[in-house]
């Protein structure tokens, strides 16, 4: 990065996401890092000024406001503002918020700054005054800790790592509002449409009847959904019946880039239990398997497991059921 | 259009092995082609057929990558060319470090006119390398793109975040990075694998490129262990159907979970 060597480092940790709510959780991260070194915690804020005060608010004692995001405007075009702010003040790093968007202000920041990303962090350790980073690789497979040598640390921050502070209502702190660098390229955005809300939520699922691959035609799931029904659960299912296949809609696959579940209740039909899956379901409270393959890695990380030919164990199972009631 | 894909080549996670110390070893593990990689290449094979240009598929690693059945692999799914950045340096190289090699390597291939990436690689799945590169080539660079299409010398393309859709028109050159859900791609065909063996390979080191080989990771790894799983009762119920299912109804009761 452009080294400006009459400035030293600074000891803030800032934090930046177009998500109030994510950003409310890294605040509170920010706080805990900044309380061990010694530094303050300071937000980059784009969009209306309200958001700055919320930021205050959350334990933010310095903001960057980066002004209204003009129309026409991407919540991206800041990156040369950022680059340039960060190049300038030195912070000893910087927690974006892990949203796609997030991670592209992330990477193009990074490359701008010629800094790497650690990505998705899950915790933050100090060892021996160096900090340290804890993430997954191999689809969930393992956990890595890395130890950032650079000079300024950039990382992204999913939701749900950190507690957001309470509310202190008034409160106040250093506002700076940076000059806006025009980006040297912009994309036109011929439209916007917002998504519909989807049809089901998973990760709010307080039981979830997941389909995998053992499942042979798409009429079959009806079976599932019958069990569902009965169980007062969703139906989520695996990477393949989503993508590939198109069975079930996106919103519905369980799995590293779908959906993370913690519910009380997982009920795998037909799933073999590969890492990149069970990365999403692995703090489900109780793990049920149904597979006719008993050596399937899914039993390893079961409660209760029946090897037996689904086709015959779920229609007893719902029979069952049906009696208690 | 001449096109560039970069795939990242790397050990399958499903070969893991985790010993009982809790560390891991990929030793063993065969190396694939990175899932999240097939649907940008397939995008990319598309998109140059319709413009009647070229597909080269881009991809830097260890030396394991410098493997003929992986080469044949790559070339069966619709690239014309594949050129390999082949140095042990690049083990664990962070973000930084794989951005500035692949940038270099296109500015090197010249004449690109998009470059597309994979949503994440398999491995990592750090979803930062297409928007690293594109900055560093100083390019218009976008992630999770779930639609293509050219349009009078340029690109109008779909983006999918998490509750909003963006259409977005894209001049070229450009860097890309697809979701896994922008095409399906299919199995390469018995004449694409026989093909595939006479298409050009390039190798290059990172001397080849001009590149510094002081230059140092920014991110040191300490350990990479097996995560810590719940520790799950593992409780095997056998017998005919009627008994077992009896048997995991009494167990979902004593849960309180019906």
């Amino acid at each position: 990065m452009n080294k400006d060597e009459s400035r030293p480092m600074s000891a803030d940790i800032w934090v930046f996401s177009e998500k109030p709510a994510l950003l409310d959780e890294l605040l509170a991260g920010a706080r805990v890092l900044a309380d061990h070194i010694k530094g303050a915690v300071a937000a980059v804020v784009s969009g209306p000024v309200e958001k700055t005060e919320e930021a205050f608010e959350r334990g933010a004692e310095k903001v960057f406001w980066l002004g209204e995001i003009k129309p026409g405007f991407m919540v991206e075009d800041c990156v040369p503002t950022l680059a340039h702010l960060a190049a300038k003040e030195k912070p000893y790093g910087i927690l974006i918020g892990s949203t796609r968007r997030g991670r592209a202000v992330a990477g193009r920041l990074a490359a701008r700054l010629n800094l790497s990303v650690i990505t998705d962090v899950i915790a933050f350790m100090f060892e021996n005054g160096d900090l340290q980073a804890r993430h997954m690789i191999f689809g969930g497979g393992a956990v890595r800790v890395e130890r950032p040598v650079s000079e300024m640390i950039l990382a992204t921050v999913g939701p749900g790592i950190f507690n957001p502070l309470p509310l202190t209502p008034g409160r106040k702190g250093e506002l700076q509002i940076p000059d806006f660098i025009e980006p040297e390229w912009r994309l036109t955005l011929c439209e916007r449409k917002i998504k519909p809300a989807p049809a089901v939520n998973l990760p709010a699922a307080k039981k979830v009847v997941c389909a995998g691959r053992g499942v042979a035609k798409q009429e079959d799931l009806a079976l599932m959904e019958e069990l569902a029904r009965i169980l007062g659960a969703e139906v989520g299912c695996t990477r393949p019946l989503a993508e590939g296949l198109g069975w079930l809609p996106r919103e519905r696959y369980i799995g590293i880039s779908g959906a993370n579940i913690k519910p009380d209740l997982y009920l795998g039909i037909g799933v073999s239990g590969q890492v990149q899956h069970t990365i999403g379901m692995s703090e489900a409270r109780v793990v049920v398997a149904i597979n006719k393959d008993g050596e399937a890695p899914i039993f390893d990380q079961a409660d209760y497991g029946i090897v037996g030919d689904l086709y015959t164990i779920v229609p007893a199972l719902i029979k069952a059921l049906k009696a208690r009631k | 259009m001449n096109i560039v894909v970069c795939c990242k080549l790397a050990p399958d996670a499903a070969d893991i092995q985790v010993s009982s110390d809790g560390s891991i070893s990929l030793e063993r593990a065969e190396w694939i082609i990175g899932g999240f990689d097939l649907q940008a290449i397939e995008a990319g094979a598309r998109l140059a057929e319709a413009s009647g240009g070229k597909l080269i598929a881009l991809s830097a690693g260890p030396h394991q990558i410098n493997n003929s059945k992986l080469k044949k692999d790559l070339l069966s799914r619709g690239p014309d060319e594949l050129v390999l950045v082949i140095d042990d340096v690049l083990v664990n190289a962070d973000t930084a470090m794989t951005a500035a090699v692949l940038a270099q390597a296109i500015r090197k291939i010249g004449g690109v006119d998009l470059v597309l990436c994979g949503e994440g690689s398999t491995d990592l799945y750090f979803q930062q390398t297409g928007l690293q590169v594109g900055e560093r080539l100083g390019l218009p660079t976008l992630n999770a793109v779930s639609k293509i299409e050219s349009r009078d010398g340029k690109l109008v393309v779909e983006r999918s975040l998490e509750d909003e859709v963006e259409i977005l028109e894209v001049p070229l050159p450009a860097v890309l990075s697809v979701t896994t859900d922008i095409n399906q791609p299919g199995l390469p065909t018995l004449k694409e694998i026989l093909k595939a063996g006479k298409k050009p390979v390039t190798e290059w080191t990172l001397v080849n490129l001009g590149l510094d080989l002081s230059f140092q990771n920014q991110v040191e790894v300490i350990r990479t262990t097996a995560p810590h799983h719940a520790q799950r009762k593992k409780i095997m119920i056998s017998g005919a159907a009627d008994e077992a299912v009896y048997a995991l109804v009494v167990y979902l009761n004593k849960e309180g979970l019906i």
